[in-house]
């Protein structure tokens, strides 16, 4: 294969795959930041592609679609929130559960919505907004400047995230929060609250991250559309060292393997193309191995807090 | 062996152990049947429905004790790596590979007979350790968070039997592999194949290996904390590497099972689909305890094959049964942490002062 032609194709899919991924780990940026480690990304992005497909379809404002998805996830998570923060529940467990709850939600509202009528199984799709001579550079032209405005959104969200960290008094209070929950409180920070709003702002763009999946990325929604892209958002946050560039660095890079796959499926289409549609998982390990150290990320990642102990 | 005695506060841990899934289902269950309510249905009919199309006679009895098999076998995948302190999410993975070893033992050797069903049986086990051994390796050499790896793995799982069944061992270019041959499949007996028997077997042997022996105490001892077991001289990295290996062997066998237990004896598309976090679910809600994995597996075959039944009378979507089943673990898990909660433990003790109190004051 010419790897120069296909190049081109390869960096579209490479900011399309990434988008999702960078959306909702940013999410988890937030949530891990203030000390929780939320798993159940892809639960969230699964009820919102759903709700982001259905809303959209329903009324059709794609924009209302994703606002009502974001909405949605921040109601999923607030169940998580509640069990961990509130009840202090265990982190990975409760994440499972979401993970197991939030497709089934989104399955039985899809066959209830779509069911015998088929005539709702497929919905809009956002449009590209090419931005005039930026999108004619050769290469990454038309991947980076030819995209939909919710991808344009996304990206512009990475140095907001960053500005927020480093320069907000909010943004410490966050890290804070993940580093020493019980210094934190002493300081006169409310933990709980700052844990409940990380939640907030998770699924809300987590959601935000599933419904690019369904108003950007394909028209449908099916079961298992997500396919694994919230624990890949996972990897990505320690691959990326809990930081947002670190972030959008590592997400373009899994979106690099994700189109590889697809330009590798377009050119040989006789060849047993599956093996080249586990490139995107086996990277996420092999990345791992390499880049993922364990001492990293905030310290009082996934442990409860209880407010009391001492 | 000897009973201990139980202090009362023991005691009312326990019953809360055995409370809290309990209350979790019947709450599940009442929401259900509010929204199913709530779409101008008889939930009351459709539950019937749902216990006459997984209970109602030998037939459908069977059916469901065949779909509850391959869970039990994720659910003791789950619960015993849980119970080591590795949280396997890959049971899914480990069980599809299992079944594609069995696959190419049987079909590609082109072995018949129990040969082929002992062989297939023994590659099930194989190939599920094998594919629980990666993330483990990755775990203790590189620290890497197994429920990451163990996904991912998952889906290379996914394609790879999609290779299988579409370009080595495909029924005429249809996407399934052929069929095992007849006599190499388990046999029947009281109208189910035999693997639901050895799936039973095998809970109650993890139980008797976790809960009596002393591998198994020094499995739970690293899971609750692997510091104080290495400080105690345990092997703590190769505990945890044969909980990697064994948890991965289980599923593995779950898929082997499957694939020469139950029709249509072929690998297709959505083979163990769904099953490892199913597994995961029925671990919770058993609270790890292997014998309790297979009763609520069993609870969640009725509810699969039932929700079938389900439908067809009331016309309401299968999926019910799934936000049923994440109800019960979401309940199961707020319940467990709540009864956790140093102000709730209070109150308990609290009322329990007083109640012992009562009963000194009235004596």
């Amino acid at each position: 294969m010419d790897f120069m032609t296909a190049l081109p194709t390869i960096l579209k899919a490479m900011t399309m795959g990434a988008v999702p991924i960078l959306l909702a780990a940013l999410g988890e940026v937030f949530s891990e930041r203030a000390g929780l480690v939320n798993i159940g990304l892809e639960g969230v992005m699964a009820i919102g592609a759903f709700v982001g497909f259905a809303v959209g379809k329903m009324t059709g404002n794609l924009w209302l679609g994703l606002v009502v998805a974001m909405l949605a996830g921040v109601l999923i998570n607030m169940l998580y929130a509640f069990c961990t923060v509130t009840l202090c529940a265990d982190q990975v467990v409760t994440g499972m559960a979401i993970n197991i709850l939030a497709p089934a939600i989104a399955l039985f509202g899809y066959n209830l919505f779509v069911g015998s009528n088929s005539a709702n199984a497929t919905g809009d799709q956002m449009a590209s907004i090419a931005i005039p001579g930026l999108s004619s550079i050769p290469f990454i032209g038309n991947a980076f400047f030819n995209q939909t405005l919710l991808a344009y959104l996304a990206f512009i969200l990475v140095p907001l995230v960053r500005y927020f960290f480093k320069h907000f008094r909010a943004g410490l209070s966050f890290r804070s929060v993940g580093e020493n929950p019980h210094a934190a409180e002493t300081l006169g920070i409310d933990v709980v609250r700052v844990k409940y709003l990380a939640c907030i702002v998770c699924g809300a763009l987590a959601a935000a991250g599933g419904a690019f999946l369904t108003l950007c990325y394909t028209p449908i929604y099916t079961d298992g559309i997500v396919m694994g892209r919230g624990f890949i958002a996972l990897a990505t946050v320690i691959f990326g060292r809990w930081s947002a560039l670190g972030v959008l660095g590592a997400s373009l890079l899994f979106g690099f393997f994700d189109g590889l796959n697809v330009a590798l499926q377009a050119q040989f289409q006789s060849a047993p193309v599956m093996f080249f549609k586990m490139i995107p998982y086996i990277f996420t390990i092999v990345a791992l191995i390499f880049f993922g150290s364990k001492h990293a990320g905030p310290k009082a990642n996934g442990q409860p807090y209880f407010r009391e102990q001492r | 062996m000897a009973k201990k005695a139980l202090s009362p506060e023991e005691r009312s841990e326990r019953r809360m152990m055995i409370l809290t899934p309990v209350v979790a289902v019947l709450l599940a269950l009442i929401i259900g049947a509010i929204i199913i309510a709530c779409l101008g249905k008889n939930p009351l009919e459709g539950y019937a429905a749902m216990i006459q199309g997984s209970l109602g006679d030998g037939a459908k009895l069977s059916k469901t004790l065949e779909r509850a098999c391959p869970l039990i076998f994720t659910g003791l995948c789950a619960a015993f790596a849980y119970k080591c302190g590795v949280f396997n999410l890959g049971g899914e993975g480990q069980f599809i590979m299992g079944g594609c070893a069995t696959a190419t033992c049987v079909l590609g050797l082109g072995l018949e007979g129990p040969a082929g069903l002992a062989l297939g049986l023994l590659a099930g086990i194989v190939a599920g350790a094998i594919w629980g051994l990666l993330p483990g390796i990755m775990k203790i050499t590189r620290g890497l968070n197994e429920m990451i790896t163990t996904i991912m793995l998952n889906y290379v799982a996914m394609y790879f039997m999609e290779y299988i069944y579409k370009n080595v061992y495909s029924d005429n270019g249809l996407p399934k592999t052929i069929a095992i041959p007849q006599s190499a499949r388990l046999p029947e007996v009281f109208g189910t194949h035999v693997g639901v028997i050895l799936a039973i077997v095998l809970g109650i042997f993890i139980w008797y290996v976790i809960f009596r022996t002393s591998f198994g105490f020094k499995i739970r001892a690293v899971g609750m904390n692997p510091i104080a077991s290495r400080v105690n001289g345990f092997p703590v990295r190769r505990l945890v590497l044969l909980a990697f290996i064994l948890s991965g062997a289980i599923a593995g066998l779950g898929g082997a099972v499957e694939l020469l237990g139950k029709t249509p004896y072929r690998l297709a598309d959505g083979f163990g689909s769904g099953f490892g976090f199913d597994g995961v679910a029925i671990a919770l809600i058993a609270q790890l305890n292997p014998i309790a994995a297979i009763f609520v597996a069993f609870f969640f075959g009725v509810l699969s094959t039932g929700g079938t039944m389900m439908q067809s009378v009331i016309g309401v979507p299968t999926a019910i049964v799934e936000i049923i089943r994440g109800l019960i673990i979401i309940f199961a898990v707020a319940g467990m942490a709540a009864v956790k909660l140093p102000k709730i433990k209070a109150y308990v003790a609290a009322r329990q002062d007083a109640k012992a109190k009562k009963a000194e004051v009235n004596a």
